[in-house]
């Protein structure tokens, strides 16, 4: 049925701008509050804030630079992310093929019993 | 709060008559969706999907609700409720079903509030769509993804 899913992180990375966030941090490498509000009509501080739910969920890793902190994306995490997604948002396909076989079956075996 | 939702489309070679029993009956639906079924499909009538744990033997039970039957139209059901007694927020599944030549076509439809984790199947649009929603940072990123799963 429906695979287990971490609350959290798909809460983290449900918003867009911090999966804008996550973007630009995977095409610079690296940043900060600083770097990435100059991308963003964001204010260092609403940014700082969005980097601390990434944090919060491991989906960014941060070490200190100077006074700021420099944020890098943790790709282990980030491929969990992406593997719990790929699992749950299937999951309607899949229903939906089933209901179509069971529904072409019983139309199938009308039909054949209208026939005789 | 903000809603999101999913959105499915399949042709069934079969009357919306017969993919109506399939979708609303709960003998049909456990067997194209949770382990058993109890419902009547009646508006407002309580019902529960149960799924069975094959190595722990235990059973999980989920309380749904019946909302809308409209042979052989629309049937709708909301489920996933927050709360006990199927209080707070939950999602709605709605079956649409249009007539065509050939049988039917099957719009199915799950809504429901953000918080709930319905952005995962918003997400997963996304990424395979990737023509809405996501700016023009979606293709990086989907690319990224598609990168670090196949690896994984």
């Amino acid at each position: 049925m429906s695979t287990p899913v971490d609350d959290e992180l798909w809460s983290a990375i449900g918003d867009p701008t911090r999966r804008t966030l996550i973007d630009l941090l995977l095409a610079a490498g690296a940043g900060t509050a600083t770097s990435l509000s100059a991308d963003l009509p964001l204010t260092r501080q609403a940014v700082s804030k969005h980097l601390a739910v990434l944090d919060r969920v491991g989906l960014v890793r941060a070490e200190p630079a100077g006074r700021e902190r420099r944020y890098r994306v943790d790709e282990a995490q980030l491929a969990r992310a992406a593997a719990q997604l790929a699992a749950v948002g299937t999951s309607w396909d899949a229903r939906l093929r089933r209901i179509k076989h069971i529904a072409e079956a019983i139309e199938r075996s009308r039909d054949h019993t209208e026939g005789e | 709060m903000e809603y999101g939702s999913i959105e499915r489309e399949i042709h069934v070679d079969a009357s919306p008559e017969v993919v109506f029993e399939v979708v609303s009956r709960p003998e049909h639906m456990r067997e194209w969706w949770p382990d058993d079924a109890r419902f009547k499909s009646v508006p407002g009538a309580p019902g529960e999907l149960f799924w069975r744990d094959e190595t722990t033997g235990e059973t999980m039970t989920v309380a749904l609700t019946v909302v809308e039957v409209d042979p052989p139209s629309r049937f709708s059901f909301r489920w996933c409720y927050t709360d006990a007694e199927r209080g707070g927020d939950s999602l709605l599944v709605t079956f649409d079903l249009l007539p065509t030549e050939q049988g039917t076509r099957v719009r199915m439809t799950e809504t429901g509030f953000r918080e709930m984790g319905w952005e995962i199947a918003v997400l997963e649009e996304q990424y395979r769509d990737h023509v809405s929603g996501w700016d023009h940072y979606i293709p990086r990123l989907d690319a990224y993804i598609a990168r670090v799963v196949s690896a994984a």
